[in-house]
């Protein structure tokens, strides 16, 4: 396509010049040390974040073999608590007591297993925010 | 890409940038500045992904189009009534500008059609690199180009 003669002239002859280049520096300067600012605060966040991941991952492995180790410690033929009340319910509760509280522990478990994935997923997405 | 190197290049072709951008805002230099200014700051966000290949300024019109667009696409609501207060006061925001004419007939494009148009003409790029720049096919920037550069004519009675 060729280019139309009056018009390349007219935009040509009309191309701007700006007097504030040093004060449009400076201003995209500041924005640019905000925005690194705001980055290092950011990726601090995270690293705190992926501290805290890691304290609570120790903590509850610690705290799980604790009381894997406890129930398992315990006599096979006593149960692990007592109720000394003779009501139907709480009397199951008690013959059946390992078997709940390992029951609970692997819900536990679980659920600190699907809540480690999810801040995992959550810091990779705030890194690809940070990246874009 | 470093900051410093990102600043050295910045320096070397705000100028072109401003003007591309002053052109779009139809002579509005506050909104250009601040466009401008948007566009630079996701450019040194992203400039760590940037290759090196001797385009620094496509790379850099393209982050500036896509900016504008999205500038007017937020604006897209309130735009008739901007245009009705400039109407009523007489290209205001304009006055401060010497090149009011080619600005007001600027104004009456379409966006894609402005960008194509102040590319082509005032920037001096081809129809590939527009293509490039607009993420459009070369068939729609020739139309674009076409189309404004006859509204155009027709505005500037050239």
């Amino acid at each position: 396509m060729t280019k139309d003669k009056a018009l390349e002239e007219l935009f040509l002859a009309q191309k701007p010049h700006f007097s504030d280049n040093a004060d449009f520096m400076a201003s995209l300067t500041k924005r640019l040390d905000a925005v690194e600012y705001l980055k290092q605060h950011q990726e601090a966040t995270i690293r705190r974040y992926k501290m805290l991941m890691v304290a609570a991952f120790v903590v509850g492995i610690i705290c799980g073999a604790a009381a894997i180790g406890y129930v398992l410690s315990m006599p096979a033929d006593v149960p692990l608590f007592t109720v000394h009340v003779q009501t139907g319910l709480l009397l199951w509760l008690a013959e059946n007591s390992r078997l709940i509280a390992a029951t609970v522990l692997s819900l536990l478990m679980t659920l600190g297993i699907i809540s480690i994935i999810s801040n995992v997923q959550d810091i990779l997405r705030m890194r690809v925010r940070i990246k874009a | 890409m470093t900051r410093e190197v990102f600043i050295a290049h910045i320096e070397r072709e705000q100028e072109a940038l401003r003007g591309f951008l002053l052109a779009l805002c139809c002579g509005n230099k506050s909104d250009a500045d601040d466009l401008a200014q948007d566009a630079l700051v996701k450019a040194y966000l992203s400039c760590a992904g940037y290759q090196d290949k001797g385009k620094f300024r496509s790379w850099l019109f393209k982050i500036a189009y896509n900016t504008f667009l999205n500038h007017k696409a937020s604006l897209r609501c309130t735009e008739n009534i901007d245009e009705a207060r400039t109407l009523i006061s007489k290209t205001a925001a304009d006055s401060s500008f010497e090149h009011q004419d080619l600005y007001l007939a600027l104004r009456t494009l379409p966006p894609k059609e402005r960008s194509a148009i102040t590319l082509f003409y005032l920037n001096g790029y081809n129809i590939k690199e527009i293509s490039m720049i607009t993420e459009t096919s070369e068939d729609a920037v020739k139309k674009q180009l076409s189309r404004g550069r006859d509204k155009l004519k027709e505005k500037l009675k050239l």
